[in-house]
């Protein structure tokens, strides 16, 4: 088989063996490397005049979300039909879970009507360790919870080496409610796996727990593998010399639950601004899981400024996760043949 | 080696007509004895006790068949009325039997609660048409429909047998009621099993707070909450004693280092507490949340701290298994440690099974949307016995904290079986014999429990319960037996 089938670029010698992609601690750094060059193909497939490729044609791709998003839903959509998936969106608020379905009888019901995929998001952690017990095909997790967001570390990281390369030792700082962020989680299992010099800021109510974890991860602890990480409270100590912060979302419930005092306060301590980031390298980069609170966690003027990636984490986003539902879909099981794809 | 002599044809409920077994290793916790020897049973009356020595007894010892006195549940949920989906009287008698259980004492939080004395003849009456000859004692609600605001009937309630009054499933959330509960209880002389938590500190909490439950992105369940609402209710139980003096104070379902060290100076201080621990809380840690599945006494380091199961490769299970979700959580490793040290050192007065069982459906759920909850009446032999395999815990004690300990706790309700009496000649034979030797699988159909809601499923566990006698008639034996 040739022609424009399919992505670009065998990587030889390295096989894929997820069956499902429910968290990323699971993920070896060769596992990462696989989706990262599998990303690269997916990239030029989007860079073509025609976006779709026909190797998912025939599958069901249904995309279940518990909780209201727009851009992972729309990636995960958009990445599924470029290759050529029939894609089934299910929005639960419009879905029998409003009458009482319980998760499980929801996923039988979706393999009943033929899904070889699901995707899934969910506000309980665990929930998607749940379906994939129930249903036969492949659970990719779309954000459970606090716990996962495997395909946002993975765009995550793929944009931050697009820029920079190999992660060993190079500095990147998260920032913000990492309590309550999957994103957090997932980025903290990848970069540790890649090498990073991870630190982790924010007011001390939003760590807790993590300078534990950092404790428990010291001086070469952790999984195999995985480096460890630096928890601090002093925003000035974490930007210094860093060559990548990305900044968390900061919600309104955090006060309200008396987290935090105020968003005021929030913004002036551990709000991203110009000023905070001369601290960091000039030519740090600026990333923002989204969505944005402007004025809060990063100031307006970074969000837009020329550092800032934040856009460009979108456009991978479905490159990325056109290479997670290529690889989960077992349709070149084994890897790439040589010679089956290619440009 | 063990001869088991048996009539045979007997069937569950029938008086145990003949049953003798000799070469046995004999545990009577209320004589404090242990030791090689026989028993004859006959006409349900344990008729001969006899401790064999010098060449008789050679050869039998403490990892063979055991004969001990009918064990002393302070603490499980019977479900009826109200969810006979999940467990009958019938079936949880049944899995109490099987669990070497000839007394159980059932908590208030059935539907509707036992708030007054017409939910108690209604679980009697299950009891007795049962045909079980386990021994039903009951706890009544502390508050009206365990509302946590207005008295229950306590006075009717203790005259129509309560052993213990509780809300349990919840704390008495506010002080003023706990207080003037105990000052009432006490008046009664009944004691207050209270389960020890701060609402706000748990509020929608999924898993024990630490490592486990951050890196999983689980709510956590603070120790805090616990040893908070330990302290108080003890400071409480201080300033009723001069009006009170006969107010007691039972912690049930310990799990903290912190409550229990609470629990100890209260003790030291001569003060009116007690409380149990349970099997799960001693044997099993938050790291089984995560997918781990080795003891807790596995789970430590040389340094007595928790071990890393992502660091270790100690995770063989999926993550989120909710039949590991139990509140009060399941502990890090150095909390089950002081679990067990407690239970070692006399500190906790009782092993209680917590035993919760739950319909599938209320498991098979989201991690935080599922119900809390363990099966543990037929599991807490085999923990504490694998905790004696290694060496943590002696035989004798496992024993004591399954029989006079609890019974201690209940005083003077405590019933007349196994657990308060011993091995005593000429009374109803109300006794188990096991073999700690032969392992069993725990599956759902070794359990005679509705509630298969136990992450012990699939495991092999110590001690096989071969037949439990209770008020001198037949629980439970062994189909292979």
């Amino acid at each position: 088989m040739s022609g424009t089938v399919g992505p670009s670029g065998p990587v030889a010698g390295v096989a894929w063996s997820q069956k499902h992609l429910l968290d990323v601690d699971v993920l070896s750094a060769a596992d990462i490397g696989l989706v990262m060059k599998t990303t690269d193909a997916m990239k030029e497939i989007l860079a073509r005049p025609i976006t779709k490729v026909p190797v998912l044609r025939g599958r069901n791709v249904t995309i279940i979300f518990y909780e209201a998003s727009t851009r992972t839903r729309v990636s995960f959509e958009v990445a599924a039909k470029n290759l050529s998936a029939d894609v089934v969106n299910i929005a639960a608020s419009a879905s029998s879970v409003t009458k009482g379905e319980s998760l499980v009888d929801t996923i039988r019901t979706i393999e009943a009507l033929g899904a070889h995929m699901i995707v899934m998001r969910h506000g309980t952690s665990g929930a998607p360790y749940l379906a994939a017990e129930v249903f036969s095909g492949s659970v990719l997790n779309g954000g459970d919870g606090w716990h996962a967001h495997p395909s946002q570390a993975l765009l995550d990281l793929y944009t931050m080496r697009a820029h920079l390369g190999d992660l060993r030792g190079r500095k990147v700082v998260i920032l913000g409610d990492v309590l309550h962020s999957r994103v957090a989680r997932s980025n903290l299992w990848t970069l540790t796996a890649m090498g990073a010099d991870l630190w982790i800021c924010g007011p001390a109510p939003i760590l807790r727990g993590f300078d534990a974890w950092a404790a428990r991860w010291a001086n070469g602890r952790g999984p195999a593998g995985h480096g460890g990480f630096t928890v601090t409270s002093d925003m000035d100590a974490a930007l210094n010399g860093a060559e990548v912060v990305m900044a968390l979302r900061l919600q309104r419930e955090r006060m309200d639950a008396g987290l935090l005092p105020s968003l005021r306060e929030y913004a002036a301590r551990f709000g991203l601004t110009r000023e905070r980031l001369a601290a960091a390298r000039p030519d740090a980069l600026v990333m923002h899981p989204g969505p944005m609170n402007e004025g809060v966690e990063i100031a307006p003027d970074v969000a837009v400024f020329d550092r800032s990636v934040i856009t460009e984490q979108v456009t991978n986003g479905v490159a990325v996760r056109m290479a997670l539902l290529y690889l989960l879909s077992g349709v070149h099981a084994g890897g790439f043949p040589e010679g089956a794809i290619g440009g | 080696m063990a001869e088991t002599v048996n009539a045979g044809q007997v069937r569950v409920g029938d008086r145990v007509a003949r049953l003798e077994i000799s070469g046995a290793w004999l545990v009577d916790p209320v004589a404090g004895r242990e030791g090689p020897g026989e028993i004859v049973v006959r006409d349900g009356v344990l008729e001969a006790v006899t401790w064999l020595e010098g060449a008789d007894a050679e050869g039998v010892g403490p990892g063979g068949v055991v004969v001990a006195a009918g064990f002393l549940d302070l603490h499980v949920h019977l479900r009826e009325p109200g969810n006979e989906d999940a467990e009958t009287v019938a079936s949880g008698l049944a899995a109490a039997a099987h669990g070497g259980f000839t007394t159980v004492c059932a908590m208030a939080n059935t539907t509707p609660a036992a708030d007054e004395p017409g939910v108690f003849a209604r679980v009697r009456a299950a009891a007795a048409a049962s045909g079980s000859p386990v021994e039903l004692l009951l706890h009544g609600a502390v508050t009206v429909g365990r509302g946590g605001e207005r008295l229950a009937a306590l006075g009717e309630l203790a005259d129509a047998g309560a052993v213990g009054f509780s809300d349990d499933g919840s704390p008495v959330q506010s002080a003023v009621i706990l207080r003037n509960a105990l000052l009432y209880a006490g008046m009664l002389g009944i004691p207050l099993f209270e389960h020890a938590e701060d609402p706000v500190l748990t509020a929608g909490a999924e898993a024990n707070e630490g490592y486990v439950a951050t890196v999983l992105g689980l709510k956590g369940w603070p120790v805090a909450g616990e040893v908070a609402a330990v302290e108080r209710a003890i400071a409480v139980l201080v300033a009723v004693l001069p009006d009170a003096p006969r107010a007691r104070l039972h912690l049930t379902h310990l799990s903290t280092a912190g409550a229990l060290d609470a629990v100890r100076r209260a003790k030291a201080a001569g003060l009116p507490v007690t409380c149990d621990v349970t099997p799960h809380h001693l044997g099993l840690t938050d790291e089984w949340v995560a997918g781990a599945r080795r003891w807790a006494w596995e789970a430590l380091d040389g340094d007595g701290a928790a071990r890393d199961p992502w660091a270790d490769g100690a995770l063989v299970a999926h993550p989120y298994a909710t039949a590991c979700k139990v509140n009060p959580p399941l502990r890090a490793a150095e909390d089950a440690a002081a679990v067990l040290a407690a239970l070692v050192d006399g500190t906790a007065d009782a092993v209680a099974t917590d035993h919760a069982p739950h319909t599938q459906v209320d498991k098979e759920a989201e991690f935080g949307l599922a119900a809390n909850g363990i099966s543990g009446v037929e599991t807490a032999l085999g923990v504490l016995l694998a905790a004696v395999g290694a060496r943590r815990l002696t035989l004798a004690r496992a024993i004591e904290a399954l029989t006079v300990g609890p019974a201690r706790v209940l005083g003077a309700r405590a019933g007349g079986r196994g657990g308060a009496r011993g091995l005593t000649e000429g009374a109803p034979a109300d006794l188990v014999v096991l073999d700690v030797g032969a392992a069993w699988t725990v599956s759902p159909e070794a359990l005679a429990s509705r509630g298969r809601n136990t992450p012990l499923l699939g495991r092999d566990l110590p001690g096989r319960v071969l037949v439990t006698v209770a008020g001198g008639r037949l629980a439970y034996r062994d189909p292979e037996a």
